[in-house]
C-alpha cells in the first residue's frame, strides 16, 4: 500500500494506475465497483476518490452558499452609501449570482471528474478558481469605484 | 491493529504510508459525512440570516437544512448508495444552493431599498 501511494505521487497527473488502485486484491473497494458495472471501458473508482471528488463538491457548494450571505449581507445590513444609492446592489448582487454560478459549475465539474475516474483518464482542470478570482476581483475594484464616488460626489 | 501499521500485509507495507486514508481507510466516509453536516449548517446560517428582513424566504431555506442533513447519513450507508443515486443527491444540493441564490437576488432586488418596485 505505502509503495502503491509512493508510485500516485509519482505519477505526474492521476491516471488509471491511481483510480484503480488495490490492483487485483479483493477488499471492500474492490466489491463496490464490482457491483455497479457503467458503459463499457468504465469502472466505478475507488471509494475513497469517489468521497473526495464529492467533498470537494460540498466544499465549492458551502463557498457558494457563503457568497450568497456575503451579496446578503451587503445588500441588507450595510448602512446606504452616502450620494450613492444603487451602490449595495452594485456590489451584492453580483456575489448572489457568482454564489448560484459556482454552485451549478462545481456539479458540473464534479460530473467530469467522476467521468474521468470512471475511464481512468486524467482529472480535467477546474475553471471554478478562475471563475471565483475573476469575480472577487471585478468586485472589489467595483467597491473602490463605489466608495470614491461617494466620497468625491 | 495496532496505531502506525498498514492495513495489509504485503511485503512493501513496512513503511507508513504517504496517505492518512492508506492508514484508516474509514475516514474518508467519516469526513465525507462532517462535510455534508457542514454544509447543512452552512444553510441553517444562510436561512438564519434571510429570516432577519425576508422570514418567508428564511424559513423556505431553513427547511432545506434537515434534508441536507438527512442526506449525510446516507454517506456511511452499507452498502454505499449506487453511482446514480450519489449523482441525484449532489444534483439536490446543486439545485439547492442554486434555489437560494435566486430567493437572496429576489430579496435583495425587490426588499427594503431595492431597485425594483412591484406595482
Amino acid at each position: 500500500m505505502a509503495g502503491r501511494a509512493a508510485a500516485v505521487r509519482r505519477c505526474h497527473h492521476w491516471c488509471a494506475s491511481t483510480w484503480q488502485r488495490g490492483g487485483g486484491a479483493t477488499n471492500s473497494h474492490d466489491e463496490h465497483r464490482e457491483s455497479q458495472p457503467g458503459k463499457p471501458g468504465e469502472k466505478e473508482p475507488d471509494i475513497r476518490f469517489t468521497l473526495a471528488n464529492e467533498r470537494t463538491f460540498l466544499a465549492w457548494n458551502r463557498t457558494a452558499l457563503a457568497l450568497v450571505v456575503a451579496g446578503l449581507g451587503i445588500v441588507q445590513l450595510l448602512p446606504p452609501f452616502p450620494r450613492v444609492p444603487w451602490g449595495r446592489h452594485v456590489l451584492g448582487i453580483p456575489l448572489i449570482a457568482l454564489g448560484a454560478i459556482v454552485s451549478v459549475t462545481a456539479y458540473l465539474e464534479w460530473r467530469r471528474t467522476q467521468t474521468a475516474m470512471r475511464r481512468s483518464e486524467p482529472v480535467p482542470q477546474s475553471v471554478l478558481p478562475r471563475i471565483l478570482v475573476g469575480t472577487i476581483t471585478g468586485v472589489a475594484a467595483l467597491s473602490a469605484v463605489v466608495l470614491l464616488v461617494s466620497a468625491v460626489r | 491493529m495496532p496505531p502506525g501499521q498498514p492495513e495489509d500485509c504485503s511485503p512493501d507495507a513496512t513503511a507508513l504510508p504517504e496517505d492518512p486514508e492508506d492508514l484508516s481507510p474509514g475516514t474518508a466516509a467519516e469526513r465525507t459525512r462532517l462535510a455534508w453536516e457542514r454544509t447543512a449548517i452552512t444553510f441553517g446560517v444562510v436561512g438564519l440570516v434571510m429570516l432577519r428582513d425576508e422570514p418567508v424566504a428564511g424559513l423556505i431555506v431553513l427547511a432545506v437544512t434537515p434534508l441536507i442533513w438527512a442526506l449525510a447519513r446516507y454517506v456511511s450507508a452499507v452498502p454505499p448508495p449506487g453511482a446514480q443515486a450519489r449523482a441525484r443527491r449532489l444534483l439536490l444540493v446543486a439545485v439547492a444552493v442554486t434555489g437560494v441564490a435566486v430567493v437572496a437576488a429576489v430579496a435583495a432586488l425587490l426588499g427594503h431599498g431595492g431597485p425594483v418596485r412591484l406595482p
